[in-house]
């Protein structure tokens, strides 16, 4: 129980980790990976189950629960954090593109990402009991991999979540600058139920 | 695409036998309690040793591939007259918006991971660059507008 303990005082710092994306974007109060994981949780759930392909729903959600965990150790990352200009100007002009990288850099950040999330993830579940423990990683697995049906359907929720909170701060703050994210997405999405989704979102925020 | 059936590159179908062949030796060990040789294989993919700790991970990936190699449609490349145009499998050079300059394989929705630049033929961009040639551009938006020039067109 001791390290039952420890382990969700460890998770509950995901509470307090705003996302970095955001952060960069200098978004006032930007939201934590915490509040990303409470509605992408709900969005899985809810938009599995408009789907009628049989995903199995209970796995989704723990996959949605879980995603995330490894950031308590390695920290949220971007697609930008490689080419980060430190000058603040060319900073903001970067945010306003997707970055675009070679085939032998999109597979080594690939690598790289990869490798120190699952350093990371080892730790914390590191003080879970053994049955949980491996049945955390091997949904963790899954995702990165995109290996199942599920996982394909959540890597797409993963980043309609997002793209729900960009339209969002949009309306509020005005910023920010919407175009890279929507590149990501029409370049993403392929599930007919969240390129729906997408559509109406763009109706409803961007008039 | 049906649920059923899944486009593959030729390379994407090779990536998958060959992943399928290694598991199903790696469960043959397991089943036999032996240290499995394959772990010393100095192409193991490192994906791989994920598998060694959990059989039931190893199973359900084995049950996923076996579906896929039974109902798998490789993606051949084009007549000779259509190789000028973009269908699945095509290595598109794009220039986006008068700025950058990505290349993209248009794949299907298995093989496709945009963050290793592959994009499913289902995504609007990809929907929006099939049968297109070289110098034509393309338009996505809703709600917001990005062009797409076709600056080359390859199949491997």
């Amino acid at each position: 129980m001791v390290n039952l303990v420890d382990f969700f005082v460890e998770i509950g710092k995901l509470k307090g980790m705003p996302r970095r994306g955001w952060v960069l974007r200098n978004i006032k109060n930007p939201e934590s990976i915490a509040e990303h994981i409470f509605r992408v949780t709900i969005m899985a759930w809810v938009l599995a189950s408009v789907k009628k392909n049989n995903l199995n729903i209970e796995k989704i959600i723990k996959m949605a629960l879980i995603h995330d965990l490894c950031e308590v150790y390695a920290g949220d990352t971007t697609p930008y954090d490689s080419i980060l200009p430190k000058d603040k100007k060319k900073r903001a002009a970067l945010l306003k593109t997707w970055p675009r990288f070679s085939k032998e850099e999109r597979e080594r950040l690939s690598k790289e990402k990869f490798h120190k999330e699952n350093k990371a993830l080892g730790k914390i579940i590191k003080m879970l009991p053994p049955k949980i423990r491996q049945e955390i990683k091997k949904l963790w697995l899954d995702y990165e991999k995109g290996l199942s049906h599920e996982a394909r359907f959540f890597r797409q929720t993963d980043r309609m979540e997002s793209l729900f909170q960009a339209a969002e701060y949009w309306k509020k703050y005005k910023k920010p600058d919407q175009k890279a994210l929507w590149i990501w997405a029409k370049e993403l999405f392929d599930d007919p139920v969240l390129l729906e989704l997408s559509e109406i979102l763009g109706k409803k925020f961007y008039k | 695409m049906t649920d059923n059936q899944f486009f593959l590159t030729e390379e994407g179908f090779k990536t998958i036998k060959k992943e399928y062949e290694m598991l199903e030796k790696i469960r043959a060990s397991k089943v036999k309690g032996e240290a499995p040789k394959i772990w010393e294989s100095e192409d193991l993919n490192p994906d791989f040793i994920s598998f060694q700790e959990d059989l039931e991970l190893l199973e359900t990936r084995l049950i996923e591939l076996e579906n896929v190699l039974k109902n798998v449609k490789i993606i051949k490349s084009p007549a000779k007259g259509d190789l000028n145009k973009i269908q699945l499998g095509a290595v598109v050079t794009l220039e986006i918006d008068k700025k950058d300059v990505d290349e993209l394989k248009i794949v299907g929705t298995l093989e496709a991971n945009p963050s290793l630049g592959t994009i499913s033929d289902q995504s609007p961009v990809g929907r929006a660059l099939m049968g297109r040639m070289v110098g034509e551009q393309v338009v996505v938006s809703s709600p917001i507008k990005t062009v797409y020039k076709i600056k080359k067109i390859k199949y491997s």
